[in-house]
């Protein structure tokens, strides 16, 4: 350019200041430059592209890891200090039984959760779901803002065009209605009572996927109240459950496992137990524990309830109001004693009932009416809010829907185009209806077919509160920034009302006036203790995470009237099986089905990973010619659905012993929308294969076999055909032998029975414990773990524990072989999920497992037995490691030492507990995000390195800084709870020094209960387990009584 | 001394051989270019090899869940083909050392192979332990080295530290000895060379040999004293090999019959493997004169031997373990002959002690095309007792909750593949470049009726060998 610039001067507007570059093109005669060829790469920049590459190849292939800085705070938050743990009280977001848990959160992210041992519920507790759902938070495939018809949108935008077309339906008095499952939060219903009161015609209605309606309708008849009682297992010596998982999955599962185990075994000087009778369809973990364990097919039980109902009557000595139905399965003997039991123990008895056929839940009222279990067991004045949905108004919704004439639905919490039985209906009522507000925090089924999904917090990032029971409230606090651009559903409803406020205001003004007031001490002594002022009163409730309130006292008479028989059950034709859908203990109503710690969690009862199965007892395999993994078509033939015709699904079979020979179990939960992403979980290798089936999801979707009947959503009984499709689908399961007896086809020790799982009745007992009482006693706890072993080793006991000597004890009788220690363990020590194929492959990582062992033939009796490593005294894997990666300490620890093993294995093939675990291949997380979930005080292994159980010495670690910081010589017991520990709703297992003879653990080791597995091998394990007892009369006995 | 007087009546080498022909018939291959047969043959084994090559780097990669172990089993297809080769390589010992000492004298013929054998046979074992490592990059430290990681030495209490002093020992002396062996031979081809690098490289790994009188005097001292030194890590090796097993706790491992039972069976699949590779080279390479029938035969009275002995190892460990009444160990026994892998125990059985109950018959003994096939047989059975020991005993050990199975990859089976592809590269290798038997030896035992002629071709090697040094008088003339 020159420096001289002349006017310019333009011919006409395409060449003027509108058109530099025109003009530029004009006056270049050379459009394109002349120094390279017209292409977009040149030889000059491949080059150098090439050079480049191969320098930072150089490079980046030198370094193992690129540096990366970490950047302190520059003026640290006086609360925080780097490094160290919070705790914050709060509340599990798992499903509806509000427990309470502890967030352990580190450098401001939550990185565990640990049940609330105060928590008067839970008392410490926390199941695998709600263990694993720390990692739902970390979830990346969380919707992270609000979506209009599928495409994000800023909440300004939803709230927009959510208020306009709220208005228009106000001004046409358009039905609105608000969809959700069990809210047990008292500050959310009452928000959404105000949202709704500002339409003409609105209603909320609930349901629970897992729905417990016909309780509430049948006490709505019996006690003019629809309510479900709080069930006090604690008190109960005698329990009889009809079909009820109340150990697994039903309604509050942790609170009643607790409440079970605490009354199960008394073991003063004469021992006393509880007694529980179970009858069922398919094993469940909780007729796993059962005394007596009947399988009962889903048409017999309204009769047994019936004839049980006709016994207590008789006893009771009032008119039965249902005619004695004769005899059938369970046999009237059975149901005589248990009726006699449940007289004796009035009114510390319970029977319960998970049927959803109301008339029968009405005489399991009457059963429990006549034996006063109201007010002693069942607590109707205080009573259970966990579970309130109601199928009726559910189906009168569908109905609505589907006609088309609702103006506006709120969905929250509930996914209703997946898990009810007729989803399609749904989803096309959904489209037919003008306004549709999802608050779910995962693009499920009913968020993708919702207009409007308004994503609310994780239960980790908003303030909220819960009251599972009348009077005794939880209450949530946030332990991390939303991660995400997310609301809470109380703000969203708050600005559509035209009043916004935050979650934190609206809540604490709900507890300010209707909390506060009613307030009363934890431990049920007035108001004195829990704070004068209402901030010392919130301070202390956040502080805690709980408050308990004074309820009004109402009293809900039993009207006998409406005591009827139960309809009897349709026949089923010969060719039919009865079919029976159950959640899993993991997967629930597959609200977690994304999780893929619970994917992965073996189920308590056939150890199956990663699918669904149709389950059928092995006659009934043997009646149809099935193999286990061979693919089944499932045909229910609809009995009320006008038209539908066959709905029908196509499942691997499982052979499950224990189950009802004319039953047909399939567990819901699974098929889930999302579970796409598990086709890469795991390593991806030259033969490795997809995690997921031909439908590209985890297992299938069961729902579309529900049926609604007698207004209440129906799990069991409808007739199901069964026909073989010759194709094989793989289960990965991570037990193949299902017994501790010897495969018959053995010669010579065929048949013999491993002495791995030891088994008292409660009479032995008692004979152990007078043996143990009257034989002298030892004269101090012995330097060897085992006491009454006399076992003369080859060495020298030459390495006395002069300190700390840490040993674990699991009670098997408390045992229900949950999985919440599993998941526990995974969330605490960072350990990987392998996927389906590796699972198949048999190398699944947990570093406890559960074994399950199954006895007998038809009635099968099931032991779990939690198995991680034992810290072996004598330990096998130490000996044989040739470069010193496994080491014993000086308090008894069998230690590995990651970045010094070379990945032998041969310390894992000399285990005789095989609780060792290979690094088979570099485990990435599938889910970067989820790393935020991992714990910093674990090492994460690389591939090629062994690990296995170390008995949490990151928590020892700890304990030991904060028990010098204070200046005490020694941890004191208890101070150390291990993961598995302290997440046992049954608090089974129990963590310790030995060298301590007043410390839980040396207790335990004293236990006349006490065994050690494989004990007589002298490899001395640090784990005592303390025998089953089953409350049922020895062999003997029972044979001296038929002989005498 | 039975034998003593056999040789003196049937010649060892047939053929009516003039020491001259000795050395042109041995040093043939090495001066002409490879046949045809030998092309195929070692396109197919260097096949194997690559085949194997990027098993074993993909594996490397990857990580070893590309095998198909688990969490019950941790060792399978590695540590059997580990004990395969380590007890391969015993013949090779047994033959050059132990026979030599005992004055074995058919023993020259076969044994510069068979100890060529050993070696690469030693080289494909050594392999397995260091790639069976989760982190092979980190093997080394199995070895007691200084080090700067404070006072960390390895556990000598591991049977696998035992075993890399075994195995490093035994390749040591195995290739000294062979090495050794080579001398007078290597200096026979440089001298037949004219010039070259051959020629060079002869000259220096002859390391001046020049046939002196001191020159044989002080490799026959050598020599004597290395096959003393070698004979015991016969016995060694693979006792310390079966202590890997024999440590342990498992029922199936925790035997102490392990150390004469893995030393017969080494010995016994070694002699297999020697049989295998002299009937195919004596046939491929014409040494028929050098390899009679004769050598065949005593040798294949060897392999009905070690089979008795191997059955009788069954044997007492199936009787051990019902008597011991320990019910882990019965029905680790039991189950190994009828549990989900019995068909591996019944291979092993069938190929180890019944097939070669065949050789009892001297019709048998002196037929090369029954006694092939009973070779192979023999090793595949070797194979599978490995397996049957290392599999068979882990897949179902004390808690029934652990029991498992296991079903080899196409990486592992490419592994395998690949051993044997190292092998026989290797040893064709060999036979290319070096003479395959031992000349300055076998002319020690040249039929007495024919006395050494003068040398034609002019060598420098007189007509005598290590054997012949050590033969009586009465024998040499």
């Amino acid at each position: 350019m020159g420096r001289d610039k002349p006017s310019r001067y333009w011919k006409s507007w395409e060449q003027g200041p509108g058109a530099s570059e025109l003009i530029q093109i004009s006056t270049n005669e050379f459009p394109e430059p002349l120094d390279r060829p017209p292409s977009q790469f040149s030889r000059r920049s491949f080059l150098k592209a090439a050079g480049f590459t191969a320098a930072v190849a150089a490079t980046v292939g030198c370094s193992r890891a690129p540096v990366e800085k970490a950047i302190p705070y520059l003026v640290q938050p006086e609360e925080i200090v780097p490094g160290v743990s919070y705790f914050y009280a709060s509340g599990c977001g798992g499903c509806s039984a509000g427990c309470g848990v502890l967030v352990k959160t580190r450098d401001g992210r939550p990185i565990k959760l640990e049940g609330n041992p105060e928590h008067p519920l839970s008392h410490g507790g926390l199941c695998a779901a709600g263990q694993a759902s720390l990692l739902s938070l970390y979830d990346s495939q969380r919707v992270k803002e609000p979506l209009i018809g599928g495409k994000p949108a800023s909440w300004q935008e939803a709230d927009r065009r959510i208020t306009e077309q709220l208005a228009s339906i106000r001004a046409s008095r358009g039905p609105v209605r608000f969809l959700s499952g069990t809210i047990t939060s008292p500050t959310l219903n009452a928000e959404i009572q105000r949202f709704l009161a500002t339409f003409p015609d609105a209603g909320h209605v609930t349901y629970d996927a897992l729905s417990s309606s016909a309780i509430l309708d049948a006490h709505q008849e019996t006690h003019g109240a629809r309510l479900l009682p709080h069930y006090r297992f604690d008190l109960a010596d005698v329990v009889v459950s009809f079909d009820a998982d109340f150990l697994g999955t039903w309604i509050s599962p942790v609170e009643f496992t607790h409440g079970y185990r605490s009354n199960r075994l008394n073991e003063s000087a004469a021992p006393k137990m509880s007694y529980h009778a179970q009858f069922e369809s398919r094993l469940s973990i909780t007729g796993a524990k059962a005394d007596q364990r009947v399988r009962v097919a889903p048409d017999e039980l309204p009769s047994a309830v019936s004839r049980l109902a006709v016994s207590i009557a008789r006893l009771a000595g009032i008119a039965s109001p249902v005619p004695d139905s004769g005899t059938g399965n369970p046999p009237d003997a059975i149901l005589e004693t248990l009726a006699q039991r449940l007289w004796e123990a009035r009114p510390n008895s319970l029977v319960v009932s998970g049927s959803q056929d109301r008339r029968a839940q009405v005489l399991v009222n009457f059963i429990n009416q006549a034996l006063g279990n109201y007010g002693a067991t069942l607590e109707i004045e205080r009573p259970s809010l966990q579970k309130s949905g109601s199928d009726r108004e559910l189906q009168a919704l569908v109905d609505e829907l589907q006609k088309g004439q609702v103006a506006a639905l709120f969905i929250l919490g509930a996914n209703p185009v997946y898990d009810l039985p007729n989803g399609s209906a749904i989803a096309d009522g959904i489209s037919k209806t003008r306004l549709v507000v999802s608050f779910s925090g995962q693009l499920d089924e009913t968020a993708s077919a919702s207009r409007f999904v308004c994503p609310d917090h994780d239960a980790l990032e908003s303030w909220g509160d819960a009251e599972p029971v009348r009077g005794t409230l939880t209450l949530y606090q946030p332990a991390i920034r939303p991660l995400t651009n997310t609301r809470p559903v109380l703000e969203s409803l708050a600005a559509w009302r035209g009043q916004p406020r935050s979650a934190y205001d609206t809540l604490r003004e709900y507890w300010r006036t209707e909390v506060f007031p009613k307030r009363q001490s934890r431990d049920g002594n007035g108001a004195g203790a829990a704070g004068a002022d209402f901030q010392s009163f919130w301070d202390a409730s956040v502080e805690a995470g709980i408050a308990q309130i004074k309820t009004a006292s109402t009293t809900h008479p039993f009207r006998g009237a409406a005591v009827a028989a139960p309809a009897a059950a349709g026949a089923l034709s010969a060719d039919e099986f009865s079919l029976v859908l159950y959640p899993k203990v993991a997967l629930g109503d597959g609200r977690h089905a994304h999780n893929p710690w619970l994917q992965e969690l073996p189920d308590p009862i056939s150890k199956i990973t990663w699918d669904n199965y149709a389950s059928v007892s092995p006659a009934a395999a043997t009646r149809l010619g099935l193999k286990e993994g061979d693919v089944v078509r499932l045909e229910l033939q609809s009995r009320d659905r006008e038209g539908a015709g066959a709905q029908t699904i196509e499942l691997p079979s499982f052979i499950q012993p224990g189950q009802h020979d004319a039953v047909v179990s399939v567990a819901l939960g699974y098929g889930r929308k999302g579970t796409e992403r598990f086709s890469t979980v795991g390593p991806k290798w030259i033969f490795g294969r997809s995690g997921v089936n031909e439908e590209g999801r985890v297992g299938k979707n069961a729902a579309p076999l529900l049926e609604f009947t007698d207004g209440s959503l129906q799990y069991s009984g409808s007739g199901i055909r069964l026909t073989k499709t010759g194709r094989q689908y793989s289960l990965a399961s991570t037990q193949s032998h299902h017994t501790l007896t010897i495969p018959k086809n053995i010669p010579l020790v065929g048949g013999d029975t491993r002495e791995i799982v030891h088994e008292l009745t409660v009479a032995e007992l008692v004979e152990k414990v007078h043996a143990a009482a009257t034989a002298p006693p030892p004269p101090e706890l012995p330097k060897r773990r085992f006491p009454e072993v006399p076992m003369n080793g080859m060495w020298k006991d030459d390495h006395p524990y002069t300190g700390h000597r840490w040993a674990i004890g699991v009670d098997l009788t408390a045992c229900t072989g949950c999985g919440a220690c599993v998941v526990a363990c995974q969330a605490e020590n960072n350990i990987p999920v392998v996927g389906k194929d590796e699972v198949l492959r048999h190398r699944e990582m947990h570093w406890i497992r559960i074994d399950r062992y199954y006895s007998g033939e038809e009635d099968v009796e099931v032991v779990h037995q939690p198995m991680m490593c034992q810290q072996c005294d004598n330990a096998p894997c130490e000996t044989v490691c040739p470069v010193l990666a496994t080491v014993h300490s000086a308090e008894g620890l069998n230690q590995q030492i990651y970045n010094r093993c070379v990945g032998t294995r041969y310390c894992a093939n000399n285990c005789p507990y095989k609780t060792r675990r290979f690094n088979w291949f570099n485990y990435a997380r599938n889910d970067k995000f989820q790393n935020l979930a991992l714990n910093p005080d674990v090492t994460v292994r690389s591939r090629g390195v062994m690990e296995k159980c170390t008995f949490c010495v990151q928590r020892i670690e700890a304990a030991r800084i904060e028990s010098r910081r204070h200046g005490a010589a020694k941890i004191a017991d208890g101070q150390v709870q291990t993961a598995c520990q302290q997440s046992c709703p049954a608090q089974a297992i129990v963590f310790g020094d030995l060298n301590d003879p007043n410390s839980r653990i040396a207790q335990m080791a004293r236990n006349p209960r006490r065994f050690a597995v494989l004990e007589e091998f002298n490899f001395r394990p640090a784990v005592n387990y303390l025998a089953v007892v089953r409350n049922r009369e020895s062999e003997i006995t029972k044979e001296a009584k038929a002989h005498g | 001394m039975a034998d003593l007087a056999l040789i003196r009546h049937v010649p060892l080498i047939g053929g009516n051989k003039t020491l001259a022909d000795v050395t042109r018939d041995v040093c043939r291959p090495l001066e002409t270019g490879p046949t045809k047969l030998w092309y195929v043959s070692f396109l197919a084994a260097f096949s194997a090899l690559a085949i194997g090559s990027v098993a074993v780097a993909y594996q490397i990669a990857t990580g070893v869940g590309t095998w198909g172990l688990n969490r019950t089993v941790g060792w399978a297809f590695d540590i059997t083909c580990f004990v395969f080769w380590v007890g391969i390589g015993h013949a090779g010992t047994l033959i050059s050392a132990i026979l030599f000492l005992l004055r074995q004298r058919w023993r020259t013929s076969v044994n510069r192979s068979a100890e060529a054998m050993t070696i690469f046979a030693v080289m494909c074992a050594g392999i397995f332990p260091i790639i069976h490592t989760g982190r092979p990059w980190l093997a080394y430290w199995l070895f007691p080295y200084p080090n700067f990681r404070g006072p960390l030495w390895v556990n000598f209490r591991s049977p696998l530290v035992w075993d890399c002093f075994a195995i490093g020992t035994y390749f040591t002396i195995s290739l000294v000895f062979w090495y050794v062996g080579l001398m007078p031979d290597l200096a026979t081809v440089r001298d037949r060379l004219k010039s070259g690098f051959r020629q060079k490289l002869a000259s220096v790994m002859s390391l001046g040999w020049n046939g002196s009188f001191r020159t044989w005097h002080r490799y026959e001292s050598v020599y004597l004293m290395l096959a003393g030194l070698a004979t015991p890590l016969v016995l060694s090796v693979h006792t310390i090999v079966s202590w890997d097993f024999a440590t342990g706790v498992i029922p199936g491992w925790h035997a102490t019959i392990f150390p004469p039972y893995f030393v017969a069976g080494a010995i016994f699949s070694g002699v297999a493997m020697v049989l295998t590779l002299l009937l195919v080279a004596r046939k491929t390479m014409r040494l028929e004169e050098y390899i009679t029938i004769r050598h065949i035969d005593v040798m294949c009275k060897l392999l009905l031997l070690t089979s008795g002995i191997v059955a009788i190892a069954y044997v007492t460990e199936f009787f051990t373990a019902l008597y011991s009444t320990n019910p882990y160990e019965e029905f680790a026994f039991l189950n190994r002959a009828f549990g989900p892998m019995g068909w591996t125990y019944g291979i092993m059985v069938s190929c180890n002690v019944l097939i070669p109950q065949l050789l009892w018959f001297k019709r048998v003994r002196q037929s090369p095309w029954i006694i092939f096939p009973i070779t192979l047989l023999v090793n595949v059975g070797m194979w599978f007792e490995r397996f049957v020991i290392i599999v068979t005993s882990l897949h179902r050990d004390f808690l029934p909750s652990s029991w498992s199975s296991y079903y080899p990859t196409p990486i592992e089976i490419g592994m395998l593949i690949g051993s044997f592809g190292l092998f026989f590269t290797c040893f064709l290798i060999f036979c290319r470049i070096l003479p395959v038997i031992a000349m300055a030896e076998v002319k020690g035992v040249l039929s007495p009726a024919h006395p050494s002629a003068p040398d034609r071709e002019g060598t420098s090697i007189p007509a005598t060998g290590s054997e012949a040094a050590l033969m009586p008088s009465g024998v040499r003339s």
